[in-house]
């Protein structure tokens, strides 16, 4: 059941990660420049590094709760 | 408790006539709108039933309950729960795809009035359950969640415990909190989950609901651009926050499996017990978070 929940969790972080890339590529692209601001491109700079953040941590969360070291945590 | 009852039940023969009337409008084939401008109909005219069902429903299954402390979480707080958790499910990749499709300036291969569907759909889950918990909270009598008036300071000091000891330490001298003292005892939920989880999730929620209202309102009524313009800037970035909320909730509980077990059975166990009162300054932090 564990490994069934980190899988599903792994996977959401996978997505949210390509979202993250997304969102931070786009921040530079110059048609972000020209049609949405910089507040845009900021809003999708620094929203696209902290899903990226939280979904690095989700993964390596989900690693720990596989390979048994979350156990002890409850 | 037999009118709360009542009142649930005339809420719910309200909300299946609601929807019949409205699907029936929508399908009738009498109006000119395309796909997508029917749905935005079909979901304006349905949200007042699904919060007022979302309410009375809650309203029903709250009150005084037997105390049981071998349970966490009653059914209807883990019905609410995961329907909650579909409601984003299906709301947050189809907004994060309306979003992303219009600054990739890509399509799918499918119509967008579909995806609209399927974000209503959530999106109607969501407000159905968030009305659903307001009314379940009103009713009932546990208010473990909530920081008792006056005791902020203690529950942040709680917080900058729990968290890395580096993290707790930056927060606790921004915030003027004092770290050598006695280590507060968490009650029935953590600190992280009532001074810092719980607020910013009803912060997010209270956001992302009150823009989405905004902007479904559009359909009933001519709502001033500017406003409408600040309420899809925020319901956006409601929808970024609420997006790391579900990463930081879900890293949360994957560390404490007792809690996910606790959110599926309702059932509580021995390591979900308040931290015993130690831990000098010396040592704090660093356990939980």
């Amino acid at each position: 059941m564990k490994a069934f929940a980190a899988l599903l969790a792994l996977v959401w972080a996978a997505l949210n990660a390509v979202l993250a890339i997304l969102m931070v590529v786009n921040a530079f692209v110059a048609k972000t420049a020209q049609h949405e601001g910089l507040p845009a491109q900021a809003a999708l700079l620094l929203g696209g590094l902290t899903i990226g953040l939280f979904a690095a941590l989700l993964a390596w969360e989900c690693y720990r709760l596989v390979t048994k070291r979350a156990a002890v945590r409850g | 408790m037999i009118v709360r009852w009542l009142v649930a039940l005339v809420a719910i023969a309200l909300a299946v006539s609601g929807a019949v009337a409205t699907l029936g409008q929508a399908g009738s084939g009498a109006q000119p709108w395309d796909e997508e401008l029917s749905d935005n109909f079909v979901f304006v005219k349905v949200i007042p039933f699904a919060l007022a069902l979302g309410l009375a429903l809650g309203i029903a299954l709250g009150g005084p309950r037997r105390a049981d402390a071998s349970r966490r979480f009653a059914p209807a707080t883990i019905a609410g729960h995961w329907l909650l958790a579909l409601g984003f499910l299906l709301a947050l990749p189809t907004g994060v795809w309306q979003y992303m499709g219009g600054i990739l300036d890509v399509s799918l291969p499918l119509p967008l009035y579909l995806i609209y569907r399927v974000h209503y759909i959530g999106a109607t889950l969501i407000l159905f359950t968030l009305a659903w918990f307001l009314g379940y909270w009103w009713a009932g009598t546990d208010r473990s969640l909530l920081v008792p008036r006056g005791q902020w300071r203690r529950h942040l000091t709680g917080l900058a415990h729990e968290l890395p000891p580096r993290l707790g330490r930056m927060i606790a001298s921004r915030l003027g909190l004092d770290l050598r003292g006695e280590r507060p005892t968490a009650g029935k939920f953590s600190f992280y989950e009532t001074a810092f989880s719980f607020p910013t999730w009803t912060f997010v929620l209270t956001l992302i609901t009150i823009t989405g209202l905004a902007k479904a309102a559009r359909y009933v009524y001519p709502v001033p651009g500017p406003l409408l313009y600040w309420a899809s800037t925020l319901h956006v970035a409601a929808m970024v926050l609420i997006l790391i909320k579900v990463l930081d909730h879900l890293r949360y509980t994957l560390a404490r499996w007792s809690l996910v077990v606790a959110m599926t059975t309702g059932r509580a166990s021995a390591s979900l017990a308040p931290a015993p009162r130690v831990a000098p300054a010396s040592a704090a932090g660093g356990d939980d978070e």
